[in-house]
């Protein structure tokens, strides 16, 4: 038996999430902050690289959580961190951001093609000629972010040894093709669920303005491997925030949206599959949505009260066919081009993270 | 600091009546995880866990003097003698010296932890009536031997700094139950010389997907799981094939599938391998002949065995 330890840092003490069990065959990774991991093993790398030390400057865009998560190991740590973000961040994280010693940029406009997102680039393509000896740790292509992920791998093997499903969001794709890689190399035949949202390019819909945020994208993330999918759910916003309450209502677990969305495939997946052991990402914490998620009123005004939540997911062949509602898509691991067919090629795609050189540095 | 005192308290009785101490120690059969690992530091630390395997041992005959010098039959088996000089040095009994014999049924070269068999037997048998402690015992075959396997903590599941001599983390019991058909993947069976070859340079996509082996690991011992060890030493066994490849190990993978078995398993510095099938499985006798004869068909010569509590 170890002896419980006491860690050097906040940042090391939430980097894991809690492990709960939410049903006979249903267990939660329940995270406070999961963009610890990667912001932590991608600062990490660099430092060994002697790319940073105290003192640097590191320009990074994002208006969530990696943010949050590379400003706290900054201010630890003596970096200047530079987030470009934009008019969608809340208030309260600006403040929070701001508090520890982060500068952060807010783009007015969108950008013509690729919105938000894009301008965003722009801007931080101004920044990075500003400052020529910075870090960009960018989470949609560098290694380290589904790099990060063994140590969850790690725990979930280490108490709960044989698992059948992984369910959880794609942003970025970090999350789960890092720790569905690092399961795999012991369960190969570990199903992976992937939960995107409709109007997010992620697995191939048409980009178009999205309420639920955290989970999809306006571009396609280099870190996304499609190919590691078994299967593809599309959640909408008013689906995800109601399981959201659900999650809250049933197991007192207070998490945000994308934690929802989750919670409504992973459910639905161990209650169809009895004998199958499924676990649960769940990203963060619900404080940042007490105003919103949280708020009855909030969803009314914005149109996305829902009584009752979907019991089943619609069944599609294409990504278009896909409605404005939960849905499915069995990917059974095919490439982007597989599945979608057509002319569109998206960003160039790297494979198995895991197969990569592996002395390369990256 | 143990002394020696006790056993003998001088040299005049040792010449009256001679004595003659015995050790053995058991061969292992490879290993069923070995790699690298990052302490809480940051420091990386090379570790594994060994399988150990009973049907093959070594023993050691010491009839200890006062010439304070050790002698060895077969003369080239230097590090027992090495091992028996350090443990008599740690007990304090520099003026003791004496003839050691060694006797092993364990082939070199192999990856079965013959060297590490002969320092362990010999170690034993110079300490005579005092035991020492397996840690003790791992720290003076380290410095006997450069790289010692985790042998003399029998079957106890532990991850052994294999160049340092210390158990990075007791896995708090046994290793859970194997029965193992083992062959030799080199059919000429002149196996690897283990401590010319350079120590595998893991990558970072490698240190780090060690981390999962290890917590399934701890997973299988609690569980006593011949099922989960079985997936740690194939994973295991697939990131080795990058730096002391097994001939044929697509086929041994797929033979495994076919017969059913729970794992791969390999010498990680040999050239042995094993098919893990669980003892508690009442079909397990038949796939084990079943892979034995699949294994004699591609020329290789094979054995069974089963791992248990010692
Ligand atoms: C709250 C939340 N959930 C889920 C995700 C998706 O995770 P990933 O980027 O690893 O795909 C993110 C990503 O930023 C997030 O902030």
């Amino acid at each position: 038996m170890k002896n419980r330890e006491v860690d050097q840092t906040i940042t090391d003490a939430l980097a894991l999430p809690r492990l709960v069990r939410l049903s006979e065959n249903l267990f939660a990774a329940s995270f406070v902050l999961m963009k610890l991991l990667p912001a932590r093993f991608i600062l990490d790398r660099a430092r060994d690289a002697a790319l940073i030390g105290r003192g640097s400057t590191i320009i990074e865009t994002t208006s969530g959580t990696f943010g949050l998560a590379l400003a706290m190991i900054s201010a630890l740590r003596g970096y200047n961190l530079i987030l470009v973000s934009d008019p969608a961040i809340d208030d309260a994280l600006k403040r929070r951001l701001e508090d520890l010693g982060c500068r952060v940029e807010i783009v007015r406009e969108p950008a013509p093609v690729g919105g938000y997102q894009r301008a965003r680039l722009n801007r931080m393509a101004e920044l990075q000629a500003e400052f020529p000896d910075h870090f960009w740790p960018s989470q949609y292509d560098n290694p380290h972010n589904p790099g990060a992920y063994a140590p969850l791998a790690e725990l979930l093997l280490e108490a709960i040894g044989h698992i059948d499903v992984l369910v959880g969001t794609v942003g970025s794709g970090g999350s789960m093709c890092g720790t569905g890689e690092y399961l795999r190399t012991v369960h190969p035949d570990l199903k992976l669920f992937g939960v995107d949202t409709p109007g997010s390019v992620l697995f191939g819909q048409p980009d178009r303005k999205r309420m639920l945020r955290g989970l999809g994208n306006s571009l396609m993330p280099q870190n996304l491997d499609h190919s590691v999918f078994d299967e593809v759910h599309w959640v909408a916003a008013a689906e995800a925030f109601r399981a959201t309450r659900l999650l809250h209502q049933r197991h007192a677990l207070f998490q945000g949206g994308t934690s929802g969305a989750a919670y409504m495939v992973g459910d639905w997946c161990a209650r169809r599959n009895p004998d199958e052991k499924v676990v649960l990402i769940l990203p963060d914490e619900g404080y940042r949505y007490q105003d919103t998620i949280y708020d009855d009123e909030w969803l009314h005004s914005q149109d996305l009260w829902l009584p009752d939540p979907p019991r089943e997911p619609h069944l599609v062949d294409h990504p278009h066919e896909a409605g404005d509602r939960w849905t499915r898509l069995q990917w059974e691991r095919r490439s982007y081009e597989q599945v979608i067919g057509g002319s569109f090629i998206p960003a160039q795609q790297s494979s198995s993270f895991l197969a990569g050189s592996p002395s390369a540095g990256d | 600091m143990v002394s020696r005192q006790q056993v003998y308290s001088s040299s005049a009785a040792l010449q009256a009546a001679p004595r003659v101490e015995f050790g053995y120690a058991n061969a292992h059969h490879g290993e069923i995880f070995q790699g690298v690992l990052a302490d809480s530091g940051g420091r990386l630390r090379r570790g594994l866990v060994s399988l150990v395997c009973d049907v093959m041992t070594s023993e050691a005959i010491f009839q200890p003097d006062d010439t304070g010098i050790v002698s060895v039959d077969p003369v080239w088996k230097t590090k027992a003698r090495r091992a028996v000089e350090l443990t008599l040095e740690y007990l304090g009994q520099r003026e003791v010296g004496g003839r050691l014999v060694i006797e092993s049924t364990i082939p070199p070269r192999w990856g079965m932890g013959s060297s590490t068999s002969d320092v362990t037997a010999a170690i034993r048998a110079a300490c005579g009536e005092i035991k020492l402690s397996p840690h003790i015992v791992a720290a003076l075959a380290v410095q006997a031997e450069t790289a010692s396997d985790s042998l003399m903590f029998g079957n106890r599941a532990v991850l052994f700094a294999h160049r340092e001599g210390v158990i990075i983390e007791d896995f708090g019991g046994a290793l859970p139950p194997l029965e193992v058909v083992g062959f030799n993947t080199d059919p000429t069976g002149s196996g690897v010389d283990t401590l010319s070859y350079t120590p595998a340079r893991y990558g970072w996509r490698e240190i780090e997907a060690f981390r999962p082996l290890v917590g399934l690991m701890r997973q299988a011992v609690q569980m006593q799981s011949p099922h989960l060890a079985g997936r740690v030493a194939t994973a295991s066994s697939r990131i080795n094939q990058r730096y002391l490849p097994k001939p044929h190990f697509d086929k041994i993978e797929r033979l495994a599938e076919d017969t059913g078995a729970l794992g791969v398993q390999v010498a990680h510095s040999g050239t042995i391998a094993g098919l893990l099938f669980d003892p508690g499985d009442p079909s397990t006798p038949e796939r084990a002949e079943t892979a034995k004869t699949m294994l004699d068909e591609l020329r290789f010569t094979t054995w069974q065995f089963q791992s248990r509590e010692l």
